[in-house]
């Protein structure tokens, strides 16, 4: 290994990306448009659920019981509907994703004390909303089903009400969240986006450039000259790695100061770490280039190989532990679950290298292995 | 090819015939890139199937125990945590034991129950119980918190009642109302109902935007544009063909998706017409292949063209509702919905694929498509010309 080749090839690179201006701008404004649309743009509170109502009663009863839903905000009333025929155009183009249906004689039964059915339908073409939203139809019934009791009892063993209430639901529940208390979805969105968009972009950075060298031809200029293998590869990856470590600070700061994250953990820490993280996905990147000779091959692969374990092997989406044993093994292999352990730690529950440092110690392997592979694979002798 | 025979309407079976040897070499070109191919049809296929496997909802999330009080009562509230949605993953020592679990990701729920927890519920005396939830993942913390207070109001509503005294026969006369929901489109709530689905429309998306885009970038990066430009071809000629071939590579493989991972893994009901679905997709490829070709006029090389693409691509996919439900956007992002042509095709796929909805219902969401696809191709074509005109 010479420093000064490196020096040359690290500096060649870079006059390289400086002079592609656009290609240089967009290092750095897609990591932070991304980290924008993504904070921004991923809600998954499941609120406004349009909805419309046909009520066959049409009673004090039964208007008190559908104002539960009404004068919740998480669900949007859209109107009456008069027969139930034209409920399912209305749920098959979306105007409204959920209904309720309640049959003549609700209030008539029910002071009566006999048990009557309220029908719902629910567009079930989202699982996460439908489930969500079968979530709140059971709470509002079960709230309407305490008052019904409460006052049933009262009636009968004339007692007041209140007493009456309390004796319905004798247990308390004492909800704490831990880590985000307020539930806001930002907050963990927003580390988990780092996680995400430093999966994605250092790849694509490096595996471009190598693979343009490829693909112009320049690269036999490399193969042709005293450079050796490492030399050449240390060199190309240096540009890459600053730029994304300087992207790792941009997206801190996105984190912390638009998306007001609260960062508990140990700054230098998180820095290096992600550093580390980074030298990972880059050589990601590269290993990818190694194989591709197109430039267009190049980015589908880190599609293939980025995109997917990001989204489904880093507990954004799936908790590891609740995962069954063959994906908890293979979420094992890829280097986002480490790092989403580490952002979501050190942002939100404030834990340092005395809890992460087995996570720190994969993801230095996971790169060693990367970078160690690309050397062996890369050759300076064109096959035959 | 052969000479073609100067006849009245010969110059329409020229551009023709020019427009089949075109498109026929950029098949050629495509076909030639083995990991290319390789990584289309990985994306089409495999790539599909494994977004089955992602559940939204709350998974066997783990549930450890503090219980001081060990009583019959206390043990039946705790087996009330089953899966799907629980797990039970044992007991512990003390709080700070729950927390180090926490802090850890090893436990998603502690549950911590009082000591003199029966003897309560019998005197009728009020007791809490509390629950701790890891809500650092929003959605998994949100989606625990609503269960698990399901679970404990069931419990403690049970409870008053045997407490009470109230047994079936009293309860007779007892006002109820009873919750008779019905989910439609998919009744047993498969996540591989709507995950997969999903994933092949961004697929689409990915794709119809890209490869004409680098199609045409790379004739520009290897200077074999300057060879065309200096053909007969016209640049209507020269683009076209790149937009058919992609869209024929993309109807191929979107059927493939649909016969071998939609319908064949997860034996999704195709209720509405397949031709209609395969018809509205070969109208989005087009509108997106039009963005396509105006990135490759911005661009010098591949490097830019995937970045711009990529910065276009984001809004689109995320202002579709495709991953997150739309209703949940604030006022100002809903409205920027309408701009996202994938917005238009998801509500038809989901439509024709899962709610067998036809044109007399999907009719607006095609006018719209076709409007914006018209505009954005329009647009696309436009630069192209100026640029190689």
């Amino acid at each position: 290994m010479n420093l000064n080749r490196i020096k040359a090839i690290t500096h060649k690179e870079w006059r390289e990306i400086l002079r592609d201006r656009l290609f240089l701008s967009l290092a750095f404004i897609l990591p932070v448009s991304m980290m924008l649309i993504f904070g921004y743009g991923i809600k998954m509170d499941v609120e406004n659920i349009p909805f419309a109502v046909l009520d066959q009663d049409r009673t004090a009863m039964s208007r008190d019981y559908l104002h539960l839903f009404m004068d919740s905000r998480y669900f949007d009333y859209k109107g009456h509907v008069l027969n139930e025929r034209e409920l399912e155009p209305l749920l098959a183009d979306s105007r409204i994703r959920f209904a309720i249906i309640i049959p003549p004689g609700f209030q008539e039964g029910l002071k009566a004390g006999r048990p009557v059915a309220v029908q719902s339908l629910i567009d079930g073409t989202f699982p996460f909303r439908t489930s969500t939203s079968k979530g709140y139809v059971i709470a509002i019934n079960a709230a309407f089903n305490g008052k019904l009791l409460a006052g049933f009892i009262s009636q009968k063993m004339g007692i007041p009400s209140e007493q009456a209430a309390a004796l319905v639901q004798p247990i308390q529940l004492q909800l704490r969240y831990l880590y985000n208390q307020e539930l806001k979805s930002t907050w963990s969105i927003a580390p988990a986006m780092m996680m995400f968009i430093l999966m994605m972009t250092p790849p694509f950075l490096t595996a471009l450039g190598v693979v343009r060298e490829k693909e112009n031809g320049s690269i036999y200029n490399i193969y042709s000259s005293t450079v050796t293998r490492a030399e050449f590869l240390a060199g190309k990856l240096l540009p890459y790695v600053g730029i994304s470590s300087i992207n790792v600070i941009i997206l801190w700061l996105m984190a912390v100061l638009v998306f007001n994250a609260p960062f508990k953990g140990d700054p230098i820490f998180f820095f290096m770490a992600s550093v580390v993280y980074v030298g990972c996905t880059t050589g990601i990147g590269l290993l990818v280039s190694l194989f591709a000779r197109t430039q267009i091959a190049a980015m589908m692969i880190t599609v293939v190989v980025t995109i997917v374990p990001a989204m489904l092997y880093s507990g954004l989406l799936v908790p590891i532990a609740s995962m069954d044993a063959a994906s908890q093994f293979e979420a094992h292999l890829f280097p986002a679950m480490y790092y989403t352990d580490i952002a979501l730690g050190s942002f939100l529950k404030g834990i340092g290298m005395g809890q992460l440092w087995g996570r720190v110690a994969a993801l230095l392997i996971y790169t060693l292995v990367l970078w160690i592979a690309s050397y062996l694979l890369f050759h300076k002798r064109v096959k035959a | 090819m052969k000479p073609v025979r100067q006849f009245a309407g010969g110059g329409l079976v020229l551009w023709w015939s020019r427009m089949v040897a075109m498109t026929g070499k950029e098949l050629l070109q495509l076909g030639r890139d083995t990991l290319l191919v390789v990584a289309v049809l990985y994306l089409f296929t495999l790539d599909v199937m494994m977004s089955g496997g992602v559940k939204m909802d709350l998974n066997q999330g783990v549930v450890m125990v503090h219980d001081a009080d060990h009583s019959m009562a206390s043990r039946e509230l705790i087996y009330r945590f089953q899966p799907p949605y629980f797990k039970l993953g044992g007991e512990i020592p003390d709080q700070k034991e729950g927390l180090r679990l926490l802090d850890q990701g090893k436990a998603l729920v502690v549950l911590d129950i009082p000591p003199k927890f029966q003897h309560d519920l019998i005197q009728g005396k009020p007791t809490a119980v509390q629950i701790q939830i890891d809500t650092s993942n929003t959605i998994l913390g949100t989606l625990a918190a609503s269960y698990s207070a399901q679970i404990i109001e069931q419990y403690s509503f049970d409870a008053a009642l045997q407490r009470i005294g109230l047994t079936d026969a009293n309860l007779a006369g007892m006002p109820m109302l009873v919750d008779r929901h019905r989910v439609w489109y998919n009744p047993n709530q498969e996540d591989a109902w709507f995950m997969p689905i999903s994933e092949l429309l961004t697929v689409i998306t990915v794709l119809a935007m890209m490869l004409p885009a680098a199609a045409a970038v790379r004739e520009k990066e290897r200077g074999t544009i300057e060879q065309l430009i200096v053909s007969p071809l016209t640049p209507i000629q020269i683009m076209l063909p790149k937009v058919i071939a992609m869209t024929l590579v993309i109807l191929l493989g979107t059927v493939l998706s649909v016969f071998l991972v939609l319908y064949g893994v997860f034996s999704i009901p195709i209720k509405g017409s397949l031709p209609l679905f395969f018809t509205v997709t070969a109208l989005y490829t087009f509108a997106v292949s039009g963005l396509g070709l105006f990135i490759s006029t911005m661009s010098r090389n591949l490097a830019q063209t995937i970045m711009l693409a990529i910065m276009i691509m984001m809004p689109i996919i995320l202002l579709s509702g495709a991953w997150t439900p739309p209703e949940a956007m604030p006022p100002g992002i809903r409205q920027a919905m309408y701009l996202s042509p994938l917005y238009y095709y998801i509500e038809m796929s989901y439509g024709i694929l899962l709610k067998g909805a036809g044109l007399d219902i999907l009719w607006d969401s095609l006018l719209g498509l076709t409007l914006l696809g018209s505009l954005m191709f329009g647009f696309g074509v436009w630069r192209f010309r100026r640029q190689f005109g």
